[in-house]
């Protein structure tokens, strides 16, 4: 009797189970973004005969159903809660949260990347630097696993065979070091990227150490939105928000910024991408390939150009104080062939400022 | 089709079952053949036709095997049945095998064929072969409806990794079969186990293994750490599947035999082997061991058939030299243990552990090497050959982050969960619990389950490949 009353309540839970599920997936209207992803979502696929023999069909409708299966977000986060905290697994999807911060575990070291980087760095050298009046400096940015990988039982790069790998490929750059100006607390804890209100020191460490002063006064602003980093969507997990907070002063807020990509001039904060979908793209408006900032009333005819990636959009402002023009080139986005009909290397301080985590994957680099 | 994907849980499976439980019994096969033709489309839409003509070939070789009852003629149409379907396999499975290594030996370069391996034709020519082969020996009569012996062939529970469903254990219930809350609730069950096994113990434990060939810092415990996990993850994936056609199978009236039977508990490989992919052991035994004369013969000879039967095995996993040493590995331990070990390994349980423990072991890196030379390389590796430390960096951070999911995966490779399950549902006031208690856990288990999915990537399943 208990026997099959059982079979009769596990048949029809399961039945309802998978039947409400589906009728669910069925008719729930597709979504066309994830904010938690901050990506597209793939659509229904175009049905045709073609698209059924070529499997185009099936591989689009599989990524679909993933896509827009209901309660995605919550699904994504119950997987990240089992896998850290039954299964006691040490990361989901390669990202680990200790001490509050959410970081990417950057491993292993590829040393042909970073002899990739270090030969394009190179490249841009012999092209335009080399024999000139310029004067070049590499700095490289630790990622979080810098702080927190290794002494929480991570998988962490050896980022001294990292920096002295690249500083031997690249021994016509001077190097800045700026890990002793750094700590874990300079990062967001939900995003890859820094904080620039915490960048002061280490910009003028930069900056000192290529002979120019920038000190000056700023005003603290903080954006009233809250910021979830690149993590929070890519983990899953319920971190808190964060506030992205930034500095400005009567010279950042005069200065020309021209974006050469779209051929415009833009604000050094742009607000509108402040409050779309990435908020950090605040900076001189993300990822873009060639922008210059002109300081009309600067005391020095000194110009700096910096090579860069995305770390470099909220220091990169810090700094005009000292500098009459900054250029920003993010090698990524632009081939470095390109960059004779846009820039006169001449009499420039050059600086090679770029992120641990590019240079182990250099690929994008051209 | 994935059974571990979202459109096969939500939206075929779903859709399969109600109309499969709404259409009259006369046409229930036709729904079967009918979504099994979607469901193997679904990934290989251009060797549907290839399969429709091996059934087709089968079926005309039934008959006519049957109405030649036994004479020349018959044997002449089941030696056209088993060419022709062999054909199709050696052709699309092993004709590249063939080629390398013709142009390997003579110096020659003759073009490889680069043919796609259609999903699952290991699986149903060997299904298509039992079937003819019984009908000539007289075992069971030939299927007159072809949409039966279609259904047969192309059930989508077992279509493309098995187990490998004899005719003869279907027949009956191809015409007539039992649908009961009894059977949904048992199938249903058996499925949701058998997809647990796949996504929360082996694709996780293939992940541990793909980071291990990926490692730049191996160590002696880092090879042995990857090949207990690749053991393990290859029979949570197998075991996984096979439960879930034979859950699926059951859903639907069918009894299919089991495929595994806890192979890890094993005392010797002979055993193992009676314990692991019984219905491909099962398969060789009726249809190769015993015709060649079994162990009716010198011993001589039935250690020759062994070796056969087991290069067999090998090659049929896969176009290969890795899976051909793999299979003549337990040829070579069988015949061992055959003439010197069997009575030692029974007498000692510890023995007979660490025994089976190095066989399980070593014989799983061969089966998951890319080439001879990694597979020496691993075992080289396993055993301290050449300057490997003993232990790594990577080896303690993926021990620890892996550690709780080994645990699982070595206490249910044995029987231990289903003997206490057992045993505590033999009380009473549990069994009451138990109405309450395992709905619920299914559901959860499903829920979890698919939230691996989505958050997942794409994990198929390893026996899909053979």
């Amino acid at each position: 009797m208990t026997n099959k009353t059982k079979n009769i309540v596990v048949t029809c839970v399961m039945a309802t189970f998978f039947l409400g599920l589906s009728v669910f997936c069925w008719l729930k209207p597709s979504d066309d973004f994830s904010n938690s992803e901050r990506r597209k979502l793939a659509q229904f696929p175009g049905l045709s005969f073609n698209t059924i023999m070529s499997g185009d069909f099936m591989e689009n409708f599989e990524n679909y159903t993933l896509d827009q299966i209901p309660l995605r977000d919550s699904l994504r986060t119950l997987k990240a809660a089992v896998s850290l905290n039954i299964f006691r697994q040490s990361a989901n999807n390669d990202i680990y949260v200790e001490n509050g911060y959410a970081s990417k575990m950057e491993y292993p070291l590829n040393k042909q990347s970073v002899d990739r980087a270090g030969d394009r760095f190179k490249y841009v050298y012999d092209k335009y630097l080399k024999d000139i009046n310029t004067k070049e400096y590499l700095t490289v940015i630790p990622d979080k696993n810098y702080f927190l990988a290794e002494e929480n039982g991570y998988l962490s790069i050896d980022y001294n065979e990292m920096i002295t790998e690249l500083k031997e490929k690249t021994d016509f750059l001077q190097y800045i070091d700026i890990t002793e100006n750094l700590s874990l607390q300079d990062f967001y804890k939900t995003d890859t990227h820094w904080k620039q209100e915490n960048l002061i020191d280490v910009a003028e460490r930069i900056a000192t150490q290529m002979g120019t002063d920038i000190e000056t006064v700023y005003e603290l602003k903080t954006l009233d939105k809250d910021f979830y980093g690149v993590y929070y969507g890519q983990s899953a997990l319920p971190l808190e928000a964060e506030k992205i907070k930034y500095l400005t002063n009567n010279t950042l807020e005069n200065c020309k910024v021209y974006d050469y990509q779209n051929s415009k001039n833009i604000a050094v904060y742009d607000m509108e991408k402040a409050y779309g979908k990435d908020p950090y793209e605040m900076f001189l408006s993300g990822s873009l390939s060639l922008i210059t900032i002109e300081n009309e009333n600067a005391k020095t005819d000194k110009e700096l150009v910096i090579f860069r990636d995305s770390f470099g959009s909220s220091i990169a402002p810090l700094f005009v104080e000292g500098y009459k023009k900054v250029t920003l080139v993010d090698i990524r986005y632009i081939h470095p062939d390109m960059l004779e009909k846009y820039i006169e290397f001449n009499n420039q301080d050059v600086l090679f400022m770029y992120s641990t985590s590019v240079l182990n994957n250099s690929e994008t680099i051209k | 089709m994935l059974f571990s994907s979202i459109p096969f849980l939500y939206y075929f499976l779903p859709s399969v079952l109600v109309l499969y439980f709404i259409a009259p019994k006369k046409l229930k096969n036709t729904v079967i053949l009918v979504s099994s033709l979607v469901f193997y489309g679904w990934g290989e839409p251009k060797y549907v036709v290839l399969m429709i003509a091996s059934i087709i070939i089968g079926y005309f070789s039934g008959l006519l095997i049957e109405a030649f009852n036994q004479g020349k003629k018959a044997k002449l149409f089941l030696w056209l049945s088993v060419i022709v379907n062999l054909g199709f396999l050696g052709f699309f499975k092993y004709s590249d095998f063939f080629i390398e290594n013709f142009n390997a030996v003579t110096g020659l370069s003759v073009p490889l064929l680069k043919v796609a391996l259609p999903i699952g034709i290991s699986f149903y020519t060997f299904q298509i072969l039992s079937y003819t082969i019984d009908v000539y020996r007289g075992q069971v009569s030939a299927q007159k409806n072809i949409i039966n012996l279609a259904a047969y062939i192309t059930m989508f529970p077992q279509l493309i990794a098995g187990p490998i469903v004899r005719y003869s254990d279907i027949s009956k219930q191809l015409k007539k079969r039992i649908h009961s809350f009894e059977n949904f609730s048992v199938g249903i069950r058996r499925f949701v186990l058998g997809l647990g096994k796949k996504i929360l113990i082996a694709n996780i434990l293939g992940e541990l293994c793909t980071d291990f060939k990926l490692s730049h810092d191996k160590s002696i415990l880092f090879y042995w750490l990857y090949a207990v996990a690749f053991a393990l993850h290859v029979y949570f994936d197998f075991s996984g599947y096979s439960d879930m056609a034979i859950g699926l199978g059951r859903i639907m009236g069918f009894n299919f035999s089991e495929n595994f039977n806890y192979p890890f508990i094993s005392k010797s490989a002979t055993e193992f082997w009676r314990r692991w992919h019984m219905s491909l052991g099962t398969w060789f035994r009726d249809y190769v061991y015993i015709p060649l004369g079994g162990n009716r013969v010198s011993k001589p000879r039935q250690f020759f058939n062994i070796f056969v039967v087991w290069f067999l095995t090998g090659f049929w996993h896969g176009a290969d030299w890795n899976f051909i040493i793999w299979g003549l590995f337990f040829a070579v331990l069988l015949v061992i243990e055959k003439t010197l070990m069997l009575k030692h390994l029974e007498k000692s349980k510890l023995l007979s552990r660490i025994y089976m423990i190095l066989v399980i072991s070593v014989s799983f890196v061969i089966f998951n090497a890319t080439d001879m030379k990694e597979a020496v390389s691993y075992i080289g590796g396993m055993f301290g050959v050449g300057d490997i430390p003993l232990v790594s960096k990577e080896f303690f951070y993926y021990l620890k982050s892996f550690a709780v999911v080994l645990i699982l995966g070595l206490i249910g490779s044995t029987p231990i969960v289903k003997n206490a399950v057992e045993k505590f549902t033999e009380n009473n006031k549990v069994s009451k619990i138990l109405i309450v208690l395992e709905p619920t856990v299914l559901v959860i288990l499903m829920i979890v389950m698919t939230a691996f999915l989505v958050d997942g990537s794409f994990n198929p399943f390893l026996y899909f490949r053979f």
